[in-house]
């Protein structure tokens, strides 16, 4: 056995995870070094505007937003809880949702046929379009901007989840189904004991995609909403004044990212331990 | 009262050019506490017989009774357990659980009926492991104890061992006797196999296929208890021999 063997399986995993970054970040820096120096511009222009160093990106976030003003990574903290807010509100109102469309579905083939079209037909319509549409609208029925926003990101977040969950309750072998039926069992307890267990898998992977979904619903929403919180207006603020703020746009689009991977990391835990996995004991 | 009375029971699966005629004029009564082969080539709608005494799907002509009532009350009064040829076990729920699953359901709060059932099948000792940890010959007695907890008055078994090794095989058919001699319940048993048909039964039912119709009742009259000297006698292969050859009339057109 060797060394990499030796290590645990959480040890391999974030040091595959650090070594991606690393190199990554050694490409970029790659492509900057050798097209400064060759005075190449194409494809992009390797200067420090537009491909700033990234250590200079995460500098960045240790210096002040503005004079006098608090550190950029602080700001983009409150930032990103009050996004994190948004997107956790939709991600359950539309997760339930998503959960309550495939449950209705599997039941009901009317309800399938009709209704399905439709929601297919939501996620075509481009979310830039609707957004402003959906924040006046929140307003003018009472509710408070942030929950426009959520709004927004449950847009997002319902569709895998009905999808995958109808696709999840479908998946009992039929044989499992013949047996409920001889045990003379009531359509819950066919849904909560067999269905709802066999579609775990499935709706995991959907709140997995659900879940950048809503931290992306929740970034575009607050772009046409008219308050000042939230990642999604700094990356509005900073992209207007990229030519001379370009590395704090870099450094919130950081920010943005990280607040996705911690969301679907989140997940992740719930899932392990949620669902249990199969051959754990090895 | 007898378990099975099936008059005149026929099936027709589809309608208009598609329709298929399954089975034609089934007459067939199965008393208490007997062992019933079904056996037939594939086609011969042995399946399907079995599927309708157990309330699986409905005969479209002809008249069924199980315990002298229709198979769908029969059904909802749980007088059925079933296994399949495949386990289908619950993976996310231990042995014990899964067996005490038809209690659940029927809102029995007593669970001592899986634990006995288990221990029937001698499969007490591993309870708490996951079907997942276990041998296929292992998952199938579980499906059998799982069928058996909630003492149905007839157990339907759909080839539940097509998919074991021939030894796995002879070791569960003299399980399934075993089991059969304890409880007393009456089994209707699919197979294609015919040395596990006479081994088993007391009786052997043989299917011809298009339409599928029943062409030959054989009583095996072996006597009991059944083991590996039974295999060996000369009874046992007279009979083999005679469910064999009302396999083999019918191809020529018997």
């Amino acid at each position: 056995m060797g060394r990499w063997e030796r290590l645990g399986p959480r040890a391999r995993q974030t040091i595959s995870v650090i070594g991606v970054v690393l190199a990554l970040i050694a490409v970029w820096e790659t492509y900057k070094l050798i097209w400064s120096s060759l005075g190449w511009i194409r494809p992009v222009r390797p200067d420090d505007v537009v491909m700033p160093h990234v250590w200079d990106m995460v500098i960045e976030l240790f210096r002040p937003v503005r004079r006098g003003g608090s550190l950029l990574i602080v700001d983009l903290f409150g930032r990103s809880l009050w996004t994190l807010r948004e997107a956790i509100a939709g991600f359950l109102v539309g997760g339930l949702i998503g959960f309550g469309l495939g449950v209705w579905f599997v039941r009901s083939r009317l309800a399938e046929r009709a209704f399905m079209p439709y929601v297919v037909a939501s996620q075509t319509v481009p979310i830039l379009a609707i957004a402003p549409m959906v924040v006046v609208w929140g307003g003018s029925v009472g509710l408070s901007q942030w929950m426009a926003v959520s709004v927004i990101a449950a847009y997002l977040t319902f569709f895998p989840v009905a999808i995958n969950t109808l696709r999840g309750l479908r998946s009992p072998d039929p044989n499992s189904l013949e047996l409920m039926r001889s045990y003379a069992a009531a359509p819950n307890d066919v849904l909560w004991k067999l269905q709802v267990p066999s579609a775990l898998p499935y709706i995991f992977t959907a709140l997995k995609v659900s879940a950048t979904a809503a931290v992306v619903g929740a970034l575009i929403g607050e772009l046409p909403a008219g308050f000042q919180h939230g990642l999604g207006r700094a990356l509005l603020t900073f992209s207007s004044q990229f030519a001379v703020q370009s590395k704090k746009l870099y450094a919130t689009v950081i920010v943005c990212a990280a607040v996705g991977i911690l969301f679907v990391g989140l997940i992740s835990f719930a899932e392990r331990r949620l669902v249990p996995q199969r051959g754990a004991k090895e | 009262m007898s378990v099975v009375s099936a008059r005149g029971v026929g099936k027709v699966f589809g309608r208009g050019e598609d329709q298929v005629e399954a089975l034609r004029g089934i007459d067939l009564t199965i008393e208490p506490g007997e062992f019933i082969s079904l056996i037939g080539p594939s086609g011969c709608g042995k399946s399907t017989l079995l599927r309708l005494i157990g309330d699986l799907t409905t005969p479209t002509s002809g008249e069924l009774l199980i315990n002298g009532k229709q198979p769908a009350t029969a059904r909802t009064d749980r007088d059925y357990g079933i296994v399949f040829q495949k386990a289908t076990l619950l993976d996310w729920r231990t042995v014990q659980k899964n067996v005490e699953l038809p209690l659940e359901i029927m809102g029995v709060e007593d669970r001592t009926g899986a634990t006995r059932m288990l221990d029937l099948v001698q499969l007490g000792d591993f309870a708490g492991l996951y079907p997942w940890q276990l041998s296929g010959g292992m998952q199938q007695r579980v499906a059998i104890a799982r069928a058996l907890t909630f003492n149905p008055s007839l157990l339907l078994m759909d080839e539940p061992f097509g998919a074991l090794d021939e030894m796995t095989r002879e070791q569960m058919q003299q399980e399934v006797l075993r089991i059969w001699t304890e409880t007393g319940t009456t089994v209707v048993f699919v197979t294609h196999s015919i040395p596990e048909a006479v081994f088993l039964s007391t009786r052997v039912v043989v299917l011809s296929p298009r339409p599928g119709r029943i062409s030959g009742l054989i009583e095996v009259g072996l006597g009991h208890p059944r083991d590996e000297d039974t295999r060996e006698s000369a009874d046992y292969y007279d009979k083999v021999t005679e469910v064999r050859e009302a396999l083999r009339h019918q191809e020529n057109g018997g």
